[in-house]
């Protein structure tokens, strides 16, 4: 393993309680519980600005709840931390930087001295190894999207929080990167909460789906999702697969 | 760098990649290294040339403002060496370019450069802190509308006749817009940078320099630009208050003679060495900027 990062094999990876959040009379999370075992993928699906954003920033330690609890590797959450790194929609790299120095940045910050060996797997796992030293504005959308992963996987993290991460990409391009997040997530066994709005996304990617209500957000139903790995554009075929998604988005256009 | 596509042996293979499109956001058209410089000769040689001729037809008097050719003259004079040796006490002009123009950048570059040191910090302080700027920016804003030569009194009693009070002004006309645009830019910085790289481990006390410095130098490189100027701006105020060598002494003094000639000359060095401090200060920020341009 790399990097500083305790690796704490006891414990989920994320362990939410009650936890509730509002700005001023306005409630965004009611009451929410999850629980995210280590290397488990929790899809959280939710309609648009039901509260997913924010219970990712409090999973993140970006924000802190009003009430209840969250856990990280069986120790609380205080703050942002490289343990539980969060990647957004729109990426953000360090637009100064070259993509190697972006990649870098991580395991320099935590000391690690073998940043240039985990800099070069981690660009030849994203493909981008002929881009190193490019400046974020050269690359493509898609390849931005991926180096911000790359980047927060550099640390090793046990858990990593996606919010809507391929939400500015174009249908055939967010396919390809659901299928290389797939396989690079399998073979870390990282941990993930994967924010979304897509159906499709959410069952593609997840071992677990967790559907949230409208504002403020509450858990309507949390399924395991068993279907055959490994998952790609054949599942997008698969009948098991198709009726999953009409019923889940039945019940989610009743909602 | 920008048309550069180094595509290794398998670099994004089966993922479909396209690089970024190399279009600038920006609206300006592009233009090359000589059209820029020849576009920027043609207004000075086309007002040149109708002064040339207004003054040749008599239209423009002597008196009131010299033909091109006599203003030659006296740029040549300001550069070469006379003959005969200066007369002690009076403020020279004949062969005295290098000497005052000397001067005149050896105060502005010690107070600027303090108003650098100065402004940076203090302008990031007021960027990142609620608290400073609450407290600093009604008095540092008052303050600074204070004009140039309004300081002149209180400077002259504070430092006499002489270097001092020149190099204040100096400093108390750099320091504002430095402060101002680190601030802003400071300000600016979009959130989600600061949050990635602490997600990334970097250390809180480690962002100013990590993340806002870097981030906000675009706009603290324009700041150090304005402060460039009204830095030379304030010094000739300062040169004018009984300075014995700097342009603005010399313009001084050619006014007393009624130099008109002597003055424009000095006038036209200030622009030169305005612009010429632009350029090195663009050139030697550009490498770290460049990433932000359009």
């Amino acid at each position: 393993m790399g990097g500083r990062l305790s690796t704490t094999a006891a414990g989920p990876a994320l362990l939410a309680t009650g936890v509730a959040k509002g700005y001023g009379n306005l409630s965004v999370i009611a009451e929410l519980d999850l629980l995210v075992a280590a290397g488990e993928v929790v899809a959280v699906l939710g309609p648009s600005g039901c509260g997913k954003s924010t219970l990712l920033r409090v999973l993140a330690g970006l924000e802190r709840p009003d009430r209840g609890r969250v856990e990280a590797g069986g120790r609380p959450v205080r703050g942002p931390s490289p343990e539980r790194p969060m990647v957004v929609q729109g990426a953000t790299l360090f637009p100064w930087l070259s993509l190697r120095a972006n990649l870098e940045w991580g395991p320099r910050s935590l000391g690690d001295r073998r940043s240039g060996v985990i800099v070069d797997e981690l660009l030849h796992a994203t493909g981008l190894n002929g881009y190193a030293d490019l400046l974020p504005r050269q690359l493509s959308g898609g390849m931005r999207q991926r180096a911000a992963i790359a980047q927060v996987l550099a640390n090793r993290p046990p858990l990593l929080l996606l919010d809507e991460p391929f939400g500015a990409l174009d249908a055939q391009t967010r396919l390809r990167m659901q299928e290389w997040l797939i396989g690079l997530l399998a073979e870390r066994e990282t941990a993930t909460v994967l924010v979304t709005h897509d159906v499709e996304e959410a069952l593609l990617l997840g071992h677990r789906l967790v559907r949230l209500s409208h504002r403020p957000a509450a858990v309507l139903e949390d399924v395991v999702l068993d279907l055959p790995s490994p998952r790609g554009r054949l599942t997008l075929a698969d009948p098991r697969f198709v009726t999953l998604k009409a019923s889940v988005l039945a019940r989610v256009l009743d909602a | 760098m920008r048309d550069v596509a180094v595509v290794g042996p398998d670099a994004g293979t089966d993922l479909g990649d396209e690089l970024a499109p190399s279009s600038a956001t920006s609206t300006r058209q592009r233009l090359s290294g000589w059209q820029r410089v020849a576009i920027g000769a043609a207004l000075p040689i086309a007002v040149v040339g109708v002064w040339s001729v207004l003054s040749a037809t008599g239209v423009l008097s002597d008196d009131l403002f010299p033909s091109p050719m006599e203003l030659l003259r006296t740029a040549r004079a300001f550069v070469v060496a006379p003959k005969r040796p200066p007369v002690p006490g009076v403020i020279p002009f004949k062969g005295a370019a290098v000497m005052h123009i000397r001067a005149t950048v050896g105060r502005l570059g010690l107070a600027y450069l303090i108003a650098v040191l100065v402004g940076v910090p203090l302008g990031m302080g007021l960027g990142l802190s609620r608290w400073m700027s609450a407290a600093v920016d009604p008095v540092f804003h008052a303050v600074r509308s204070v004009p140039i030569t309004a300081w002149l009194p209180i400077a002259l009693v504070w430092f006499g006749l002489g270097e001092g009070t020149a190099r204040f002004l100096v400093f108390i006309g750099a320091v504002s817009p430095i402060v101002v645009a680190t601030a802003d830019s400071t300000a600016r910085v979009p959130r989600q940078l600061v949050d990635t790289a602490r997600m990334l481990g970097t250390r809180p006390r480690e962002l100013a320099r990590r993340v806002y410095l870097p981030a906000g130098l675009p706009g603290i490189v324009t700041g150090m630009r304005l402060g460039l100027t009204l830095g030379l701006t304030s010094g000739i105020v300062g040169e004018l208050s009984g300075q014995s060598s700097g342009l603005g002494a010399m313009m001084f003094a050619a006014r007393e003679v009624s130099r008109l000639d002597q003055i424009i000359i000095g006038m036209a060095t200030f622009a030169l060495i305005g612009l010429a401090g632009d350029l090195l200060l663009r050139a030697a920020s550009r490498p770290l900027v460049r990433w932000a341009d359009a």
